[in-house]
């Protein structure tokens, strides 16, 4: 049974998360697992390793839930789980999306003059 | 008075927009950042659910608020509607503003699969310009009359309309 030391997130909707530590680890290594399907010289792939590799380091480094809360500096863990998923599911996406191709179709020369 | 301006905020949206440019070049066409500090970014409009989603669960953006979804009509244009995206990061407490375009006759992705909030403002587009939206749960008007005829925000619709009242 999971005795949380904190009663609650103080969010809506979100529920405190048992060992945190394990579950970012799970999703980081995913996202890193997805991202090597992306060609290498992709902007997409460099600085989401970036982003990905940093967090995932804090996270090994810092075993105290509220110090890593404090380094991610990105509000509470729970939110920092939920944002790796979307970040999961958006490397999913642009698997299909590939968006590092050059742009598919120029606009007519006065689409984006303003004043017109 | 004048207002201020705000060098490194506009270096801040300068290097951001660059940021979302070299990511997403198979769909951005053009940045720019206004001289209020606005960031608009313009899209192809096949692009529209790709970087609605990438600005939403990217970990460096995070716009997970749209705040409007408008359009606008210029008659002169090949492509004479210009749909509008506003999003909101509350993460980050920044804005950013997504363009694309389209004529009267081609359909438009809806962006409600990447936020709810776009179902109204869907339907408002479509009542108000004719701009219809591929994909959309339940495309109806919502401010016209029951059996009205026209889209009255278009530059063609007269200004008293063109029934009697």
């Amino acid at each position: 049974v999971f005795t949380p030391s904190v009663q609650t997130t103080g969010l809506v909707g979100l529920a405190v998360a048992e060992n945190p530590h394990e579950r970012l680890r799970i999703l980081y290594t995913k996202i890193l697992g997805v991202l090597q399907n992306i060609p290498k010289d992709a902007a997409y792939r460099k600085y989401t390793e970036q982003i990905v590799n940093q967090r995932f380091s804090l996270v090994q480094a810092e075993t105290d839930v509220q110090k890593l809360q404090d380094k991610l500096n990105s509000g509470h863990i729970e939110e920092v789980i939920v944002q790796a998923e979307n970040e999961l599911s958006l490397a999913r996406k642009m698997l299909q999306w590939k968006p590092w191709e050059p742009l598919v179709e120029e606009p007519p020369s006065d689409q984006w003059r303003w004043p017109i | 008075t004048v207002r201020p301006k705000n060098e490194v905020e506009h270096k801040q949206l300068c290097a951001f927009g660059e940021y979302v440019a070299e990511i997403l070049p198979k769909y951005i066409q053009q940045v720019q950042v206004t001289c209020f500090n606005e960031l608009e970014l313009m899209i192809h409009p096949d692009g529209i659910i790709p970087v609605l989603t990438f600005l939403r669960d990217h970990t460096n953006a995070q716009f997970k608020s749209l705040a409007d979804l408008t359009a606008v009509d210029v008659p002169s244009r090949q492509y004479r509607f210009e749909i509008v995206y506003n999003l909101l990061s509350l993460r980050f407490n920044s804005r950013i503003r997504v363009k694309t375009y389209t004529d009267e006759l081609t359909p438009i992705d809806s962006a409600v699969s990447v936020h709810k909030a776009a179902n109204w403002y869907e339907r408002e587009v479509w009542d108000m310009y004719g701009v219809f939206f591929a994909n959309h749960p339940d495309l109806r008007r919502i401010l016209t009359d029951y059996g009205f005829e026209g889209h009255p925000f278009r530059k063609d619709f007269p200004l008293s309309g063109y029934v009697e009242v």
